[in-house]
């Protein structure tokens, strides 16, 4: 047993719980097709069988063999063998924590602004007010966050992004996003940063927008969407 | 002669329309660029393209797919060299001994290498693509019914195991994470949902670009991100010094084993280039009388794993047009663009589109020839791309990868799904999973459970039918055997070597 780490077992039962709870769920589609005796369930329900015995396998050869070693070639580019102590730090169950946690940021713009509206019984217009206050909450919340975990928030703010499109448009957030990502790799000159994100926002709109008409999405909420429109206008 | 007479006609059809040339020379460059540019790939550009292929005809949407496919393939090796990123999993060995290279300020001679070896292994994977497709084509139409097609995707897939991830275990996980994603959605039989979870998104099941452009676009810049957060990122020095004929001539064997290989691994259905070039980096150091310097910058890693790679290129095109299987996630794209022109993929395809066919023939064959004279030229410009900062060239690639997602169905919810699956296999590359592997089970998954229904009631579900059909008998033969020596491989072989 000495060989075996606690990741190995988390990681075994994560695997076989996650099959686990699949397996549950193959029961709401568990009918017979009349065609095909096997139904809709048997196909999924023999995978997640060879997932657990494939953790099995797993976890079996990590009590073998401990960590193991490199089997394949592909894990010599894949693999962390050769990560520095920086970048070990991020391998804390700490530094897990605050990231997972950070990445919860996004979940609750995609259900917090829905619960309140329908709790106040607002119209669109007040959904979009809720939206635009909840938006600006979480961002300063993601901000205060990432100050100490700048890997945790490159990770984070790309889905804060994604899930803010629909909302407030690609011609709003595009620009907020890139000086973002620029800000936690680690630039820190603010002349440089604003000229090449208006050349990077310029150039994406004129060839995607202009040139091959691609329809971005503009935003529902006001004043966003207005900017959105205005934009598409002014491109095409 | 029939097969030069077509390939004339191809090609007098290919140069002799403008658009043709335009879509073509698009392709070329496109493919090229987009496969050297760090952290998007020749996907990122197929998966941005893929949507406005619904306004070119056939002929030149799946043309120009092909052509992104062979200079894609050979792009995605500047990448490895220079910044030890694959533009592609097919450029993973690539990057074995490229990137040391270009650590050692050899970047001009890897690169040099991938040129010529890319071109060379890519049009003689052409020229047989076009002899041999056609009578394939025509063997299968009898051969390969949905037993044999099952079976091989089996045995596809048993391959892909055993390549691409950490350990072989990791290795099947990755692949049945990529089955089950596959999943979701409607059944293929019956039209059950199953894991939609009420939610319309799901029941259309779960769209294989953004997750390949999140596995493969994003998780790369979140990886490069750590390294720059942590002071780990390093810049590549450049040298623009070519190989000499010499020093190729002097790796001829490794040239024609790969081309072999590489050939021979295209075919399989799902792997493709990826196996293709993983084997060809595995024979050259198990041939290698000095199997200790691979990894630390030697030209023959390079020139391996790059001739496999395109050899595989044309290979891959023959299960796609023969029977109508994917040989990985482009040309899985190429099934979309046949798709949106009311077309399937199979062996009829020679018989009602004989032209499309020997067009796209002629437009890959010049492709791998141009690789040679526009990779020369373009090699210099993308050096200096090097001195590019990062943080200013990832959000670029982040929004490209945006906007890619966005394009294919106009839904912002994947990219919220390409962004999620790039968080996940930030952490799954960290744990030493297989993202091809993934990709592969996700592609093959569906193709997997409707040829497995329609085997089993064409062989009235009794399972000794498999039995009695030879090919697809041979084929799971075949796949349970690599699963056994993989197995035997992990547990006992490496032990024995580590204990003496």
């Amino acid at each position: 047993m000495k060989r075996l780490k606690t990741g190995h077992i988390a990681e075994f039962v994560l695997w076989v719980a996650f099959a686990a709870l699949l397996y549950s769920f193959t029961y709401d589609f568990d009918q017979e097709i009349e065609i095909y005796k096997f139904g809709a369930s048997s196909w999924p329900r023999v995978i997640l069988l060879l997932v657990v015995v494939a953790a099995t396998g797993q976890l079996l050869y990590h009590l073998a063999r401990g960590n193991g070693e490199k089997t394949t070639f592909a894990s010599a580019a894949d693999d962390g063998s050769g990560r520095t102590a920086a970048e070990q730090h991020h391998d804390t169950p700490r530094w897990y924590l605050a990231t997972f946690s950070m990445l919860l940021i996004p979940l609750a713009y995609a259900l917090v602004p829905e619960w309140i509206a329908a709790a106040l019984s607002m119209d669109k217009a007040g959904l979009g007010t809720i939206k635009t206050v909840v938006a600006l909450v979480l961002l300063v919340l993601f901000a205060f966050a990432a100050r100490g975990n700048h890997v945790g928030a490159m990770l984070t703010l790309p889905i804060l992004f994604a899930v803010g499109l629909q909302d407030f448009g690609f011609y709003t957030l595009a620009p907020v996003f890139i000086l973002g990502v620029m800000y936690l790799m680690g630039e820190r000159r603010p002349g440089r940063m604003l000229i090449i994100a208006a050349a990077t926002y310029s150039v994406l709109l004129f060839l995607f927008v202009s040139v091959l008409y691609v329809g971005l999405p503009t935003g529902n909420v006001h004043p966003f969407y207005d900017f959105g429109t205005a934009m598409v206008t002014l491109l095409q | 002669m029939n097969v030069i007479d077509n390939f004339i006609g191809g090609t007098f059809a290919l140069f002799s329309d403008p658009v043709g040339i335009l879509v073509f020379l698009g392709g070329v460059l496109g493919g090229m660029l987009f496969g050297a540019i760090p952290g998007v790939s020749m996907l990122t550009l197929a998966a941005i393209l893929l949507p406005f292929t619904a306004h070119l005809s056939a002929e030149h949407g799946i043309m120009l797919f092909s052509v992104i496919y062979c200079t894609g393939v050979y792009g995605g090796a500047i990448t490895a060299i220079l910044f030890n990123i694959p533009g592609a999993p097919e450029n993973a060995p690539t990057a074995f001994d490229g990137y040391p290279m270009t650590q050692k300020g050899q970047a001009g001679k890897a690169v040099g290498a991938a040129v010529m070896c890319s071109a060379l292994g890519g049009t003689v994977s052409a020229i047989v693509m076009m002899v041999a497709t056609a009578p394939i084509a025509n063997w299968a139409i009898s051969a390969f019914g949905p037993p044999e097609i099952f079976a091989l995707v089996f045995f596809g897939l048993a391959v892909a195991a055993s390549v691409g991830a950490k350990t072989f275990w990791k290795g099947w996980l990755s692949i049945l994470a990529g089955l089950l994603i596959a999943i979701v959605g409607l059944d293929p039989v019956g039209g059950i949902a199953r894991y939609d979870f009420g939610m319309p998104y799901l029941l259309a099941g779960i769209h294989f670009i953004p997750v390949i452009l999140g596995f493969f676009a994003v998780a790369e810049i979140f990886v490069q991100a750590e390294k720059k957060v942590t002071g780990s990122f390093k810049a590549p020095k450049v040298g623009v010094a070519f190989p000499s004929l010499g020093e190729l001539l002097a790796h001829k064997i490794a040239v024609v084993r790969s081309i072999i290989i590489g050939f021979f691994c295209g075919i399989l259905p799902g792997i493709g280039a990826t196996l293709a070039a993983f084997m060809g980096y595995n024979e050259a150091v198990r041939w290698s009388k000095k199997p200790e310097e691979f990894g630390t910058g030697k030209l023959e890693g390079v020139i391996s794993s790059e001739t496999a790679n395109n050899a595989a290129t044309g290979a891959a095109m023959i299960p796609l047009l023969a029977l109508g299987l994917p040989g990985g996630a482009l040309t899985a794209m190429m099934v979309g663009v046949f798709q949106m022109h009311d077309m399937e993929p199979g062996p009829l395809v020679f018989l009602t589109s004989a032209d499309l066919v020997w067009v796209v023939f002629a437009a890959m064959f010049f492709a791998n020839l141009s690789i040679l004279l526009i990779g020369y030229l373009e090699t210099r410009t993308i050096i200096n791309l090097l001195k590019v900062p990062f943080q200013f060239l990832a959000p670029l690639i982040l929004m490209l990868a945006t906007i890619g997602a966005y394009a294919v169905r106009g839904l912002s919810v994947d990219v919220v799904a390409m962004f999620v699956a790039g968080v996940v296999g930030f952490f799954l590359r960290r744990s030493g999973y297989s993202l091809p592997g993934i990709v592969l089970g996700l592609i093959l998954g569906r193709i997997g459970e409707q040829t497995f229904a329609q085997a089993m009631q064409m062989l009235h579900f009794e399972w000794t039918g498999f039995a009695g059909r030879p090919i697809a008998l041979a084929l799971i033969v075949a796949g349970f055997l690599t699963l056994l020596s993989s197995i035997y491989g992990a547990f006992f072989k490496k032990r024995k070597t580590s204990d003496a």
